[in-house]
This record gives C-alpha cells, structure tokens and sequence, in this order.
C-alpha cells in the first residue's frame, strides 16, 4: 500500500469518509511513486485540507486520499515516523509520535 | 524489534537519496549553478559568507565524527546501518559546504588554516560535549546529542538560510534543500530509536539532560557571537538584495515572523535562538527528556 494511512479505525469508517484526488506538488524527496503523497509545510499560516496532517518531527505534510480522523495511524516517509493523528489545539489536527 | 528500524536499509536510503533528489546534482545543485556576483564581488558580503560557511563545516565535521563513532555502539543492526547511510550524509554535507568554501575563493592549500581561523571557539565546545559521550561508546547520550540537539539545531539554521538565500543565491538554496531532505531522515531517527530506549533506561535521563543543557549553552553563545559579527554584513545583504528585488529577484521570506528583508541582527539572533530551544523543548519532551534551561551566555 502507498498511501500513508495505514490503519483507519475500521475498514467501514474507511470506506466512509471523503476522498481526494491528489496532486504531485513537487515534493521529490521519497521515491517517485510516493510523492504526491507528501507536500512542503508552507509555516503557520498554511491551513490544512481534511486528509492532511503536519508530521512534528520533519514539518513535512502528509497526505492521504482519504479524509483523516483521530486514532488514524499514518507514516511519514520523509523521516520514517509512525504517527497517530489526534485533535490538537483550536480543533486542528495533530500528529503523535507513535514509539 | 520495533516495525520501524526496517526502514532503515540502505536499499530504502539509496531510492530517496542519491537516486531520488541528489539524482544530477553536483556538491548538491545543479549543474553550472554559480554563486552569485552579489557575493562574490562584495568584500564585506564574500568574507561574511565564507566566516557562515566555516560553521557548517565545522558543525558537519562533527555530525560526520558522531554519526561515524556511534555505529559500533549501535545495539542492533538496523540502527547501525541507518548510522552508516548518516555517515555518507554527513561526509557529503562535510563535502559539499568545503566545497563553497573553494567557490568562494578559498584556497584548497588554506581549507584548514582557514577553518582553524574562523570556527567560532563555542561550536568547537559544542562539537567536543558531543564527542566525548560518542568516544565513550555512550549510544543514547550520542544520539540525543547529534540527532535531536545537533541536528534540531541544524535543521533550524538550514531552514533560516534557506529563506534568507532563497529569493538571491538558487546554488545554495539548492544546496540547502538536499540538506533539509537528509536531516529529516536523522532527527526521525534520534526521535523515534531514543523515544523507545528511553522507555526501557530511564536511569539514563539525568545524565543526558546535563548534556544537553551544556550542549544549549555553548549553542546560544556560538550565536550570540556570529550575530554580533555578522551586523554590517547583514545589513549590506539587505540593501543589495533590496536592490536586486528591483531588479525582478524575490524578495526574501519571512522566518517565524521576521522579516528578513529588515530584521537586525539582534533581532535574528532572538528568533533564531528562540525557534531552536522551542524545537529542543518539545523534541526532548516527546521523547521523555525533560529540558534544562542553559544560564545565559
Ligand atoms: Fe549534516
Ligand atoms: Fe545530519
Ligand atoms: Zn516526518
């Protein structure tokens, strides 16, 4: 599987939710097949789309095709975290680091 | 062993990296880029610049003599060769930044005579608090100490330069962005091999948690002293990439909320510095260190 959601709640609530068409941005630092799956964080004032979150540890955005909720478990390839998304501050969502 | 250290190959380093965004790139642009006459025609800009560059070798060599030191203390094999993919990142950046040196005029017979001149003395004692826990063959202290200090602050200075440069000098952003690419991999690393030993050696906290707080210190005072030299480079940098813009060059970004365009060099030093300790507060926090505050400098 390529795209960075890698365990949604239930295949249902997978099933369920949005899903988005996504672009190559140019992000070029993972192997051409996974790029269009990450995108250059743009600082604190780049809003983020429902099937995006900021991983913390490289401030690269990762992007999946389908929308994101909390308790999702997403990879960073960038910097090869594992993540568990969750609710942050004003509602946002966060990524966690999962060790 | 935990899923992630299979990421660590070098199968998956040699798809990102060299095949991936370093793929025709020469010292880590493209080819025939140039510095800029900007620089290069400007004495007070030229020695500026070479004075920067001088620390990211220097802060490279030390990566390069940590990442290197700590593959034997490495307890598992996949550390060991993500540490030995580090190393290779590391010799390049050593590389590529000596080589701005010799695009700016340096001399290879005066590399080391040059670098002994200008290596502001507080990033040698940053450097050496790190080296003696990798000499001691200190695997956990090693890398909080290069992957999450020296690397948090890295990642942090490559970032600003990037954004200062980005608008006047394509080469060396360019430059950069491979850099920013590599570092990501080694502060993912530091975070996520620590955060679990952590877990399992918490007697180990208090010892890294000293290190980490003269690690800060001699940090603050490498920037405090770079500041204060750089002031009338700075601001010449400003004025001529003002006049550049008109030109039709971009102007410069912002950095977390300074305008680099005008900033002081006061003003630089104290978002600089405040943007590295935030990162170093919450790195070491995710990873169950807690921060100690250095004494001012
Ligand atoms: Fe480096
Ligand atoms: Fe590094
Ligand atoms: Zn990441």
């Amino acid at each position: 599987m390529t795209d960075p959601l890698e365990d949604a709640r239930s295949p249902r609530d997978r099933a369920a939710r949005q899903r988005f068409v996504l672009d190559d941005t140019g992000f070029d630092e993972v192997p051409k097949k996974y790029r269009r799956f990450y995108r250059k964080w743009g600082g604190v004032n780049d809003a983020l789309a429902r099937n995006e979150v900021l991983c913390p540890v490289c401030k690269v955005v990762i992007r999946s095709t389908r929308e994101l909720r909390p308790g999702d478990r997403v990879y960073c390839m960038p910097c090869m975290s594992r993540l568990v998304v969750s609710v942050g501050e004003g509602g946002r969502l966060e990524a966690l680091v999962a060790y | 062993m935990s899923g992630f250290l299979s990421a660590y190959s070098i199968q998956n380093w040699l798809e990102s990296c060299p095949q991936g965004y370093l793929e025709d790139t020469q010292y880590g642009h493209a080819p025939g880029q140039t510095e800029p006459a900007l620089v290069l025609d400007n004495p007070t800009l030229l020695a500026d610049t070479i004075r920067t560059t001088v620390q990211l070798v220097v802060g490279e060599r030390c990566a390069l003599a940590a990442s290197s030191g700590l593959i034997n203390a490495a307890p598992d094999h996949a550390s060991k060769a993500f540490l030995a993919t580090q190393t290779l990142d590391e010799a390049r950046h050593v590389e590529i930044f000596t080589q701005r040196l010799y695009d700016l005029g340096v001399k290879k017979s005066e590399l080391e005579s040059t670098l002994a001149e200008h290596a502001n003395p507080n990033l040698v004692k940053f450097a050496e608090v790190l080296l003696e826990k990798v000499d001691k063959g200190d695997f956990i202290a090693g890398v909080v100490g290069q992957n999450i200090v020296l690397e948090g602050m890295a990642f942090s200075v490559f970032e600003m330069l990037q954004a200062a440069v980005s608008g006047v000098n394509p080469k060396f952003a360019n430059t950069l962005s491979g850099t920013i690419a590599d570092e990501r991999r080694h502060v993912g690393f530091g975070e996520n091999r620590i955060g679990s030993l952590i877990k399992q050696h918490p007697e180990r906290k208090a010892d890294v948690e000293k290190m980490q707080k003269e690690m800060a210190y001699h940090m603050l005072a490498t920037f405090s002293t770079q500041f204060a030299q750089s002031g009338s480079a700075m601001q010449e940098g400003q004025r001529m990439a003002q006049a550049a813009e008109g030109n039709g060059a971009e102007a410069p970004a912002k950095w977390h909320g300074a305008d680099l365009a005008t900033a002081t060099p006061e003003e630089m030093e104290g978002v600089l510095s405040d943007t590295v300790l935030k990162e170093f507060k919450v790195r070491l926090g995710r990873i169950g260190i807690e921060y100690q505050t250095p004494a001012a400098p």
